[in-house]
């Protein structure tokens, strides 16, 4: 079963979820030099979405692994 | 013969369908940030709401950009107002002095910085009133506070982001390439015939308007993964805007000074050498401009990547943040003297106003459109949660209610009218923050009322301190930023200012005679408008004759380029002719190089005499 640690800083908990979002968030943008070279942009028609949608994968991924 | 149709965009009820769509988006973001803080049961989710509607910005980057800033400025000032209730929490008077410092030297802040970068620092110090000045009586609780906000703040960010990649919000960059081109076609229409009366408005309302892309340019980034190369064209398309006005205008100063006869009409078949690079020059700036364009609509990186310096007076943003903590003073001062009960409510909306106004053209006119949409807000308000909902429990019909309110205030928001803008975008956050969603809804008009008089009473009271302490007059900011023109001029003449590449240096003087408040109708802003233009075109000039030295230094005609250094440092046209003439002659032995720089320093004398001429010594008592 896998289990989720909180985040302290200090004393204060930090839910492990924003670590997550967080975390997913830095991969993201670590990925965006990378799809501007492949041209994501210009494979959607609604590349916000597309790009919404490859973050949640990335948070949800990491949910899953980490 | 050809034909033209203009396909008008459509419209409902005297508004665009975009501006209809806009609003049907923050409704739905208002109302899943709600939605998802009721389910999270977070203790302040009106903040979700709220933010929601700060955050109401018709494209998708504009919004994820402001975004960034917000959450940035609520982590600095959550973190300024634990500090500040830990050191003086014993102590209420010296509290609300170093608060009304903080603020002041947040709008400080502000007044140094454009765009979000200015609005995350007045949020930052307004941050403070919401939360260290709302928990006045009760400290210990400045952290929950500061957390419960902060997520808030965090949920509404989520919502809007959500909500705009799901109902396709429109891209920032369309929208600025149609701007840049159209701008890219008024400097071309500038380079062709122009009536000298009206050139310097002209080329001072060209500058002004390409300066203020400048925070949108910027925002561009946060948008897409292409955002940060579309933000570089996009730069180096505004410089390239920027360099084209200063070569139009040494096109027009080279016309006047070779044929007076041709002045304001300038033909195809130009008589002389000067005249003939002038125009090579111009055009060639126009290319640059146009190869930008192409880069920013492709998505390319550009051949040339600028830079945006952007100039800011300090005297006039220190004079904004020593009001900023005087109005705030005031306030306190008199909440303090009458005693009223939950004064800090009111006071720390005053902070917001100051806040909100300091990041307005028009801090005053800012707080006259609070003025008047506080008491149109507490009607909307009282309307929807005492008629319309009256006791309602259920969230559908929450945001049923909400709909009309909300999506009425965006559609007014987009009206080209400032008033009716003002207006629309200051009853979208005042109904939500007088409403205060929660969960249950109280619906208690004793709540209501007191809301509604702390911001009448915050907002009348800031409009008092105003009239007692009116925003400094325009006549004192021209005189400082002439002053700073003609300081940073010497520096340009010292060669201290070699930081930025001489396209930069111009975007920067161009953001500097976008700030003039000036409009141009006066024989006093013409004035003033015609000497800044002189010193913009004297400045680039001289730093373009510098770039034309280094590489003449490095050529066998070094000699020559230690003339021409000295010249340049001491407007020496004459010595600078001189220096032209020998490169004339090494031309004539087969030299390109010295032909082309022979061209630039031709250009540079005539530039430099015609700004001189249009403003002599005795017009700079002006300012």
């Amino acid at each position: 079963m896998h289990s989720f640690s909180e985040l302290i800083v200090g004393d204060v908990l930090v839910a492990p979820f924003i670590s997550y979002a967080v975390a997913a968030l830095a991969v993201f943008l670590a990925l965006r030099p990378i799809l501007h070279l492949c041209g994501f942009d210009k494979l959607f028609s609604n590349p916000g979405l597309a790009e919404l949608s490859l973050y949640v994968t990335i948070l949800g991924l990491l949910t899953v692994a980490v | 013969m050809t034909t033209a149709t203009i396909l008008r965009p459509l419209s409902f009820a005297f508004a665009p369908l975009s501006a209809w769509a806009f609003g049907v988006r923050i409704w739905v973001a208002v109302v899943v940030g709600l939605a998802a803080s009721f389910w999270l049961e977070l203790e302040a989710p009106a903040s979700a709401a709220v933010t929601v509607a700060i955050l109401a910005v018709p494209t998708r980057g504009g919004a994820l950009d402001k975004a960034r800033f917000r959450l940035v400025a609520t982590i600095i000032g959550v973190t300024a107002a634990i500090v500040i209730v830990a050191l003086f929490s014993q102590t209420r008077d010296l509290m609300l002095a170093v608060f009304a410092g903080w603020v002041g030297l947040c709008v400080f802040a502000a007044g140094l910085l454009d765009g979000n970068h200015a609005y995350a620092a007045v949020l930052s110090g307004y941050t403070v009133a919401l939360i260290a000045i709302q928990q006045l009586d009760a400290p210990e609780h400045v952290f929950e506070s500061g957390m419960a906000r902060g997520a808030a703040i965090a949920v509404g960010v989520a919502a809007i982001a959500v909500v705009n990649d799901l109902l396709a919000a429109p891209d920032s960059f369309p929208l600025l390439a149609s701007r840049l081109a159209a701008l890219h076609q008024r400097v071309r229409d500038y380079a062709r015939p122009a009536h000298r009366d009206t050139d310097v408005a002209t080329a001072a309302e060209l500058l002004r308007d390409i300066a203020a892309l400048r925070p949108e340019i910027a925002s561009l980034a946060t948008e897409s993964a292409s955002g940060s190369i579309r933000s570089a064209a996009a730069r180096s398309t505004a410089v390239a805007l920027v360099a084209a006005v200063h070569a139009a205008r040494a096109l027009k100063a080279v016309v006047a000074a070779t044929d007076p006869a041709q002045d304001g009409m300038i033909v195809a078949t130009v008589p002389s050498p000067a005249s003939a690079w002038a125009s090579r020059e111009s055009l060639r700036r126009i290319s640059e401009v146009r190869e930008g364009l192409a880069a920013l609509n492709a998505g390319h990186r550009p051949h040339w990547v600028w830079r945006m310096p952007l100039y800011r007076s300090r005297a006039i943003a220190a004079a904004a943040g020593l009001r900023a903590a005087a109005y705030l003073v005031l306030a306190s001062g008199f909440f303090v003297l009458v005693g009223w009960p939950s004064a800090e409510v009111s006071l720390s909306l005053v902070a917001l106003t100051i806040g909100l106004g300091a990041v307005s053209p028009n801090p005053q006119g800012f707080t006259v459109a609070a003025f008047i949409a506080a008491p149109i807000a507490a009607f909307l308000a009282g309307t929807l949660e005492f008629l319309i909902l009256d006791g309602v429990t259920e969230f559908p019909l929450l945001a049923l209610a909400l709909a009309p309110f909300v999506i009425g205030a965006i559609v007014a928001a987009t009206r080209p009218h400032p008033m009716v803008a003002s207006l629309g975008r200051l009853n979208l956050i005042f109904i939500l923050v007088i409403l205060s969603p929660s969960n249950p809804q109280s619906y208690n008009a004793n709540s209501f009322l007191f809301t509604v008089l702390f911001l009448c009473t915050g907002v009348g009271l800031l409009l008092a301190a105003q009239t007692i302490i009116p925003p400094e007059s325009n006549g004192r900011r021209q005189h400082w930023i002439m002053g700073s023109v003609r300081r940073d001029f010497e520096l340009v003449l010292s060669k201290h200012d070699r930081r930025l590449a001489p396209e930069e240096a111009m975007f920067r003087d161009a953001t500097r005679i976008g700030q003039i408040p000036a409009s141009g109708a006066s024989h006093r802003d013409n004035a003033v408008l015609t000497q800044a233009l002189a010193y913009f075109d004297r400045a680039a000039a001289i730093r373009l004759g510098r770039e034309s030295v280094a590489r003449l230094a490095e050529t066998s005609l070094s000699r020559l380029a230690a003339d021409a250094q000295e010249a340049l440092a001491a407007e020496d046209t004459r010595r600078l002719r001189e220096v032209d003439l020998a490169l004339k002659n090494a031309a004539s032995a087969g030299s390109a190089l010295a032909e082309e720089i022979s061209g630039e320093f031709t250009l540079a004398a005539i530039v430099i005499d015609a700004a001189r001429h249009a403003a002599p010594p005795a017009m700079e008592t002006v300012s």
